[in-house]
């Protein structure tokens, strides 16, 4: 990266800013809007879910979509995140405010052994070294009994174990605004971010580093021939992908007030794999227009809540099949470079 | 002594539950690079048809188990006609393909808990009985269940090495255009590969279901076993599979035994994690361009 790169050659023909700008001021305007027209508790704890899982796919998209590495680590990223914060508050008193960018950091580092773990790995091979790093965390949270303190009668233990951390506080909303308005703090900072995780993975897509990943992407060997180092990209990619969802796993913690070793469920895993998939793998775009519309999905699903596996397997096989660059892709003219 | 013995009979039994199940996973991996994530629901799918003929319809195990065997089949086939030639031509065919029969196990499982319900069933096809072998209780369905495994794995291996077909699958294997070019009809070996993958899983999951219970997600666990065998062994390994499977049973059963029951898949999944670091081609492979 040290020769100077034509521009023309580094600008991504999919990159409109013009267009992306006009959606974003949009969509800006409707989450701050939205909770104020109608101040419904039920659609405003909606609103954070999905937040919360807009900054945990678009960090997801930067790995997987567009560096092309079939990790799915990334709900445990997200859990050390939140288990990180939650403990911090709950052992050492440590604000969740502060807990939160201490969270982002762990993470980053966890993330970042994941990513040591599989330099030489490829395809599958990611997959299955990620999920039995997933599944090993959540058997060792849950079958946790080791007394590390004891509350009262009942002893806790390091992690919680199958129960799960709680009683370590939240961020305080009910304090600054008061009862009535307190969902909206947790609104706004699940908001805060989303936003924050969409404009870094923004500025990294668009980004000659998003270039080096997708070059790596798309022909390892030829990319590395280019003077494109593999692995320094590689651990880049793991790092900087870490930061906001284990901040947005801190979020969850607080606004839940509550953690539990049920978010290294497989199914959760695979309900944001399908977010992502179906939004539109590597698009920027993508993560936002997946998580909207598996939520909404979700939602239409509560009537037939038995189906709701079945309905969502089928559309992620049919999405996959049939449309293989996602719901973002719909909207293109030009047929899919990837 | 008891211990020990207890330990290693244990271990086999795992063993040969691993065994079947890893086989018909690494067979399609090493000879069509398709991840079927879909594996445990083929073996969800198995127990509940033996249990639906024999249990529900009341017929004899000589036309249950058949039956339940060619659901198996059915069931490979429809993923081959359904998601693997559909995205065959895709160029990240890989990684689709995960993603597409995670889909299908989904829905199946789903179908499976809506036709049965969530709640765990008794498979009626077991044997009863066992005997004693130094005060340690061995039932027949266990020998049965090792057995079996070990006939068919014996089988599986001498039809990949010895015979037309498993030439065929081996030529697929190490270059799809080669052997395309020299007539074979890849199609076929497709079809072939995915119908005995699907026809292991039920009987891995008919032999399961006779040892522990029905439940629309007993396949999940057995399918990690089944990933972990095929890491360790090599994934696409036939013979190794083997050997791994028992080696992982008895040492599973040994950890249950000695460490405690709460260690042993968080020690498999970081034997997975180091293998993967530091023999991605597995510890039983002798070389990269050996597949199957």
């Amino acid at each position: 990266m040290t020769m100077p790169i034509d521009p023309d050659l580094m600008r991504d023909p999919d990159q409109n800013k013009r267009r992306d700008l006009t959606i974003a001021a949009a969509a800006i305007v409707v989450c701050v809007v939205l909770p104020f027209v109608f101040p419904n508790r039920y659609l405003i704890g909606q609103g954070v879910t999905l937040f919360l899982w807009v900054a945990v796919v678009s960090q997801w998209n930067l790995v997987f979509g567009v560096g092309g590495i079939f990790s799915l680590a990334q709900l445990a990223i997200f859990a050390v995140g939140g288990y990180s914060a939650a403990m911090l508050a709950l052992y050492l008193n440590v604000s969740l405010w502060f807990g939160m960018f201490l969270g982002g950091l762990v993470a980053t580092g966890f993330s970042l052994i994941v990513g040591l773990a599989c330099l030489r790995l490829s395809g599958a091979y990611v997959a299955l070294l990620t999920l039995a790093l997933a599944t090993a965390l959540q058997v060792l949270i849950i079958t946790d009994t080791t007394c590390f303190m004891r509350q009262g009668v009942t002893c806790m233990t390091f992690t919680g174990g199958s129960r799960g951390l709680s009683r370590f506080g939240d961020f305080g909303f009910t304090a600054m605004l008061g009862r009535a308005n307190a969902p909206l703090g947790n609104y706004f900072l699940a908001f805060a971010v989303a936003l924050a995780a969409m404009l870094f993975a923004y500025l990294v897509i668009y980004s000659p580093i998003g270039l080096a990943f997708r070059a790596i992407r798309d022909n390892k060997l030829y990319s590395i021939g280019r003077g494109i180092s593999s692995v320094r990209f590689q651990l880049l990619i793991f790092g900087a992908s870490a930061f906001f969802t284990g901040m947005a796993g801190a979020v969850f913690a607080g606004h839940y007030r509550a953690i539990g070793a049920n978010i290294l469920d497989t199914s959760l895993l695979l309900f944001l794999l399908s977010m992502m998939v179906i939004g539109g793998l590597g698009r920027f775009w993508g993560p936002l227009a997946g998580t909207t519309a598996l939520l909404l999905f979700d939602e239409a699903m509560k009537e037939l809540g038995e189906w709701r596996l079945a309905g969502l397997g089928a559309i992620l096989l049919l999405s996959v099949i049939f449309m293989p660059n996602g719901i973002v892709g719909l909207f293109r003219s030009r047929p899919a470079a990837r | 002594m008891d211990t020990f013995i207890q330990i290693v009979i244990s271990g086999l039994v795992l063993g040969s539950m691993y065994s079947v199940s890893a086989i018909g996973l690494t067979l399609l991996w090493g000879a069509l690079n398709v991840l079927n994530m879909a594996h445990g629901a083929f073996l969800v799918a198995g127990g509940y048809a033996a249990y639906y003929f024999g249990g529900y319809l009341g017929l004899p195990a000589y036309v249950a188990i058949p039956g339940a065997l060619a659901t198996g089949v059915v069931l490979g086939l429809l993923v081959y006609a359904g998601v693997a030639r559909p995205l065959r031509k895709n160029a990240n065919f890989e990684t689709t393909v995960i993603i597409a029969t995670v889909g299908v196990a989904l829905v199946i499982e789903n179908l499976v808990q809506k036709g049965f319900g969530a709640y765990p069933l008794k498979q009626p096809l077991s044997l009863q009985g066992g005997f004693n072998i130094a005060q340690t209780f061995v039932p027949w369905n266990s020998v049965l269940v090792c057995v079996v495994s070990i006939v068919l794995l014996v089988l599986l291996d001498f039809v990949v090495r010895k015979t037309r077909y498993g030439r065929m699958i081996r030529a697929v294997a190490q270059n799809y255009e080669a052997a395309r070019l020299m007539g074979i009809r890849t199609g076929a070996v497709y079809r072939f590969v995915f119908a005995i993958s699907g026809l292991m899983a039920a009987i891995s999951g008919i032999m399961l279901s006779t040892a522990t219970t029905l439940s629309p997600t007993m396949g999940y666990d057995p399918m990690l076993k089944a990933f972990i065998v095929c890491v360790i062994a090599g994934l696409g390994e036939v013979r190794g599979a083997l050997i791994a499977a028992f080696a992982l049973g008895v040492l599973e059963a040994t950890v249950q035994f000695q460490l405690g029951v709460r260690f042993a898949l968080p020690l498999l999944l970081l034997l997975v994690v180091v293998t993967l670091i530091f023999r991605p081609q597995g510890l039983l492979r002798k070389n990269e361009a050996s597949r199957l």
